[in-house]
């Protein structure tokens, strides 16, 4: 019954462990996302992203969350129906023909602090947050999606995986290998994408994990025993080349456009120690989100495929 | 004769129009001396140089050579100082809400800048009064040039809108003039037609004129309707209604959804658990980021997780916004 309330029309995409089709659902209309998991391949059960995904996503609500409308099995393949978003923030990164203003900028980063706060209330980690995962709705919201990495903060001796995230958006402690980090590194991640967002390239592409960790310092300076005291603990610190912290004017220039208050949230993201970094809460209620200009409106923000 | 052939001779390499007719003068805005092109590039092409004419000691730099617009110098000077002050002093009246004096007083300002720039009154204290405002004022200019280009491109669309207009206009205008020809032609035909069967030819030519009024065309009730929207300039409203300002809600960082409320209050140094202060002290705990005060949080958050939350109440609000 519940197999005819969704039609499958169009094949869109195909991932290592999922199909994704594009469909509506009978009742109502509406354009959905049905991503189809292949369970036989797979001899020891369901891929985790998959659990992941329905675990999470069934316990969220929120405007900038991907919507999990509902879950069915078909043909002993698990079934999730997703909200039906077109587009994603690496494409409008990638257009060279569409252009951001600053409000256009403020409006995105908003709307993805609002959906990494909503998660880290919940205790829920992303562990991937990229440009290529902040889906866009047709009216312009802007959504976390793939919640395949997401975990949830276990008992606090729990070791946690360090390779987690896309390399180029991976926190420092991550890649000094860390296995007790906190929403921290969620924060670095929008960091990253706030700086791509501005530059329009990525801003620490590393070409391997050795490669990531020369460029992340490269670009935000070593850090030192100072400002982050148990740096030390990490077997890979004492190996790493030592590069002095840029300056802030070497920041104002390699960001022309960006205002004081929006150099002092990116670095606040930005901030090696996990401990200084600053938090979803501090990052939404700092001056830059006050200032002017204010943010676009969602419906109003730049689409792909011309105004 | 002797002003005219200066006119069309390069000072520096005697070069004239007449043998050379491709020659193109530049000047450039230090010290507005005519070069011509090939003299630009043979002299600046290695970097800044001294300006060629004798006595003038400026140094230029050859990205900043232009063609000369102005006949008179002293214009083309004053038109540049113009428009780099009005693309920092971009304000229009809609800024000053309305409040005339402030408009003018800061139009006067302007042009007092303009004026020593271009008669090199206090040129270094005008520059750092126009960089300080340019500096803080950046937001708001930004968001100027924006708004100018918008209505130039408002402005443009409506021409295009009344051309077409316009065009349709005059189209259906010829239409109808045609056919009055053909209705008249028709007339004259049916009164003679019918003249040559009834009697009474004052009641044959009445109610053959009275058909004809009642054909009253297609095109001039299209026309009508298109005289009937250019009154009301459809597209004026929709630029206006553009460019008001928009009555939002107040800006919110959280969209009100924030949970300042809470039903706890984390202490920092009341909870006595061995095994995590323990963990507060590992090293490779603290490199993480890992901190006692989370997990204390965390766990007070799930433990008042729920209280006051009426199942009954939340399922009718969900049944009420339709959702199962």
């Amino acid at each position: 019954m519940l197999r005819n309330e969704y039609t499958k029309e169009k094949r869109v995409g195909e991932g290592t462990y999922a199909v994704v089709y594009l469909g509506t659902k009978q009742s109502n209309n509406r354009k959905i996302a049905i991503k189809e998991i292949k369970t036989s391949g797979f001899k020891d059960g369901l891929d985790m992203s998959a659990i992941r995904e329905v675990k999470y996503l069934q316990e969220m609500n929120h405007v900038n969350v991907i919507e999990l409308v509902d879950v069915f099995m078909a043909q002993n393949n698990l079934n999730l129906v997703l909200e039906f978003l077109p587009a994603d923030l690496e494409m409008i990164i990638k257009d060279q023909s569409i252009l951001f203003t600053p409000a256009d900028i403020k409006s995105w980063l908003l709307m993805t602090l609002r959906g990494v706060h909503h998660c880290h209330r919940n205790f829920i980690l992303h562990r991937d947050l990229k440009p290529n995962n902040l889906l866009l709705g047709p009216d312009g919201q802007l959504k976390l999606a793939d919640f395949g990495l997401a975990r949830n903060l276990g008992s606090p001796q729990d070791l946690l995986t360090s390779n987690v995230v896309t390399r180029w958006y991976r926190a420092p402690e991550l890649l000094f290998g860390a296995r007790h980090y906190t929403g921290a590194i969620d924060m670095w991640s929008v960091g990253v994408i706030f700086a791509e967002l501005m530059l329009r390239i990525p801003y620490l592409p590393g070409k391997d994990d050795v490669d990531q960790i020369d460029v992340t310092f490269r670009a935000l300076g070593t850090p030192t025993d100072k400002d982050w005291p148990e740096i030390s603990t990490f077997s890979a610190y004492n190996k790493i080349q030592f590069y002095p912290p840029p300056s802030r004017d070497e920041l104002r220039k390699r960001f022309i456009a960006a205002t004081e208050n929006a150099l002092y949230l990116m670095s606040g993201m930005l901030s090696l120690n996990p401990h200084k970094r600053w938090d979803s809460i501090k990052a939404l209620t700092s001056q830059y989100f006050v200032e002017l200009p204010e943010p676009t409106t969602p419906e109003e923000l730049p689409k792909l495929g011309g105004k | 004769m002797d002003d005219d052939e200066k006119k069309d001779m390069c000072p520096i390499c005697k070069t004239d129009r007449y043998l050379s007719p491709d020659m193109k003068f530049l000047v450039n805005p230090e010290c507005y001396h005519k070069i011509c092109e090939s003299c630009v590039d043979r002299i600046f092409s290695l970097g800044p140089a001294q300006c060629p004419y004798e006595g003038c000691d400026k140094i230029l730099r050859k990205n900043k050579f232009k063609t000369q617009v102005f006949d008179d110098v002293g214009v083309e000077k004053e038109v540049d100082i113009r428009k780099r002050v009005s693309n920092v002093f971009n304000k229009t009246m809609d800024d000053f809400d309305g409040d005339l004096a402030a408009y003018n007083k800061y139009l006067e300002e302007v042009e007092d800048i303009i004026y020593n720039l271009n008669n090199g009154v206090d040129v270094a204290k005008t520059e750092e009064k126009l960089r300080t405002y340019e500096d803080l004022n950046k937001q708001l200019i930004m968001s100027n040039m924006k708004r100018n280009r918008q209505d130039l491109e408002n402005f443009e669309q409506q021409q295009k809108f009344e051309k077409e207009m316009r065009l349709k206009k005059r189209q259906l205008e010829r239409q109808i003039e045609e056919e009055e020809v053909a209705n008249r032609e028709w007339a004259r035909r049916e009164i003679v037609n019918q003249l040559s069967k009834a009697e009474d030819a004052e009641d044959v030519v009445a109610s053959v004129k009275k058909t004809v009024k009642l054909k009253k065309s297609s095109a001039r009730r299209k026309l009508e309707d298109l005289n009937k929207v250019l009154k009301n300039n459809p597209f004026m409203m929709v630029s206006n209604g553009m460019l008001k300002k928009k009555e939002s809600v107040p800006f919110t960082p959280f969209n009100g959804d924030r949970d300042l409320q809470k039903r706890y209050v984390l202490s920092e140094t009341a909870y006595h658990d061995p095994f995590i202060n323990d963990l507060q002290n590992k090293r490779e705990f603290i490199a993480s980021g890992f901190r006692a005060d989370f997990v204390y949080d965390r766990m007070l958050t799930e433990a008042f997780m729920g209280l006051g939350c009426m199942v009954i109440d939340e399922l009718q609000t969900a049944q009420l916004n339709g959702i199962h």
